[in-house]
């Protein structure tokens, strides 16, 4: 079986007459997009912000190292964040699998940690974290937070991906006398991290868009340099500009890569309900 | 006398079961000899799944003992482990490993289990797979292979582990009609070689064949044993002979 976009599955393909009103009402929406672009264009330059003063310093090398630096400790807060994310998501995870106590303590954290908006876990570190006495640098004190409120939901994600794997994989594992710990390392989690990488990298490009929050604590990642450039040219918009399609690029990056491996794994593996039907497929 | 062979090898002694309401095994006692071949039928419902699934508990039970070879096998833990490990099982909807290759199915059980060497497990894994008709597609993913060849890779999968029986749930309710017989054949192969086997099975035509005794279930109850002649030409019980009216009716 070809496995489809959902849209395949929930709509019926359209008609002639259909397909007509969809490219009439197409080309009015690109006729408007269009309009309201030339508008914007238009504002622009009558307000100046197309004057060579406000773009004239993207020509130095210095504004696109500056740039680059805070575009790596960006991604470095992003991948270290994640790292973190994902393992102590996994452990959260484990946990409600466990008995009631620890099931219990690890519903309440997931919970919590879903539930609490990212900036109030970046001021806990900001503020109250360093009167305890532990003063950690500013790019721990961007990087925890984020790790810590993308955690729940990486939790979650990879729960259902557990519950996503049929029953009888475990079953067939345990048969042949793997423990329960060995069937789930060896059978089920194998399986289930296949099924959830898409939403793994999704929680990636979160990670990394909540590092935005970094001028709380003045970490110097791209957004915090992006407003001291700011500062020194005085030029907000231009360098604004700029830094969303960098953050566009790098983003569109990650779910490219997540939409292929999504797509490999549904071509080698193939979603397992079917495969236990025994669907012949020689090939 | 030879004490040995006098001990069963799989014993069930007052075995109940309920969900919620529905008693579904009413204490079933049951015992299967070594070399024996028991098949259970019955219609839908009546607990023989239940009842094949509860020996190696994938299926728990409310009361009741079981035991492999005289030895009780125990609710939970390694010792649970280790004589799962010596029944095999196959399922009707044959549970390959999705994300491994069929050579990697069989071999893992034997070296994560039993501690065996890569190669050879390997080697036996190849054999098995011959055995059974499958060699040559021994490096695909399960997915790749016809419903029959997945259930023949499955069995060679539980025989890997050298069982001392194997429990068979409905091993062709999943397969196309084309392909029962395939795997059919694999069964009553190990069935002339000795094997002690439970099979829960609607091919009626196969359990007349293959079976030293024949079980009969209905309503979660054990309602009649028989030699599987007089069972399909003159069984004793009333609800026999009307489940196997019901099927040639049809």
């Amino acid at each position: 079986m070809k496995t489809g976009n959902i849209r395949d599955f929930l709509y019926e393909p359209p008609g002639p007459r259909t397909q007509k009103r969809i490219r009439i009402i197409t080309g009015i929406a690109l006729l408007g997009l269009l309009a309201l672009l030339g508008l914007i264009v238009r504002q622009f330059s009558v307000t100046g912000q197309f004057d060579t003063k406000y773009w004239s310093f993207f020509t130095k090398w210095t504004t696109w190292r500056f740039l680059g630096q805070g575009l790596l400790t960006t991604l470095e807060a992003a991948l270290t964040g994640s790292a973190i994310s994902f393992t102590l998501g996994f452990l959260l995870m484990r946990g409600k699998f466990q008995g009631k106590t620890v099931r219990g303590i690890s519903a309440f954290l997931i919970e919590f940690t879903r539930g609490v908006p990212t900036l109030l876990f970046i001021y806990f570190f900001f503020l109250v974290v360093p009167k305890t006495g532990w003063k950690p640098s500013a790019f721990w004190k961007i990087t925890l937070p984020c790790a810590i409120s993308a955690c729940g939901v990486v939790a979650e994600a990879l729960r259902s991906g557990v519950n996503a794997v049929p029953g009888g994989q475990r079953e067939a594992a345990l048969s042949l006398g793997l423990s329960e710990r060995r069937t789930f390392y060896r059978i089920v989690f194998p399986q289930a991290f296949r099924y959830v990488i898409p939403s793994l990298i999704a929680e990636l490009v979160i990670v990394l868009k909540d590092t935005t929050f970094a001028y709380v604590v003045s970490c110097a990642e791209l957004m915090q340099n992006a407003k001291v450039l700011i500062s020194n040219y005085d030029a907000m918009l231009s360098i604004y500009l700029v830094v969303a399609v960098i953050y566009i690029l790098i983003n569109y990056l990650l779910n490219t890569l997540s939409e292929r491996i999504a797509g490999s794994q549904r071509r080698s593996v193939q979603m397992i309900p079917e495969a236990n039907k025994g669907v012949a497929a020689h090939g | 006398m030879d004490n040995h062979s006098s001990v069963p090898m799989i014993e069930l002694r007052h075995v109940n079961k309920h969900y919620g309401d529905l008693h579904v095994l009413r204490d079933i006692s049951l015992s299967v000899r070594k070399g024996e071949v028991v098949v259970i039928i019955g219609p839908s419902g009546s607990g023989k799944s239940t009842l094949c699934r509860s020996i190696n508990r994938l299926e728990t039970i409310d009361s009741g003992e079981i035991f492999l070879e005289g030895e009780p096998i125990p609710r939970e833990g390694k010792k649970l482990a280790e004589l799962r490990g010596q029944i095999g099982m196959v399922f009707q909807s044959f549970n390959l490993f999705a994300h491994m290759s069929v050579l990697d199915n069989i071999t893992l059980a034997p070296v994560d289990v039993l501690r065996k060497g890569r190669k050879e497990a390997r080697e036996e894994a190849l054999q098995l797979l011959e055995r059974v008709g499958v060699r040559d597609q021994a490096d695909k993913v399960p997915a790749q292979l016809s419903g029959g060849q997945q259930q023949r890779a499955a069995i060679a999968r539980s025989l890997a582990m050298h069982p001392k029986v194997m429990l068979f749930d409905e091993p062709t309710s999943a397969l196309d009609p084309e392909m029962i017989q395939e795997v059919l054949n694999v069964i009553a192969e190990l069935a002339k070689e000795g094997m002690t086997m439970l099979i829960v099975t609607h091919e009626m035509n196969f359990a007349r064949r293959v079976a030293d005794r024949v079980i009969f279930m209905d309503g979660g109850q054990i309602v009649e044993e028989n030699t599987p002649d007089r069972f399909f030409s003159d069984p004793e019980s009333q609800r026999a002979r009307d489940f196997l009216h019901s099927l040639h009716a049809e």
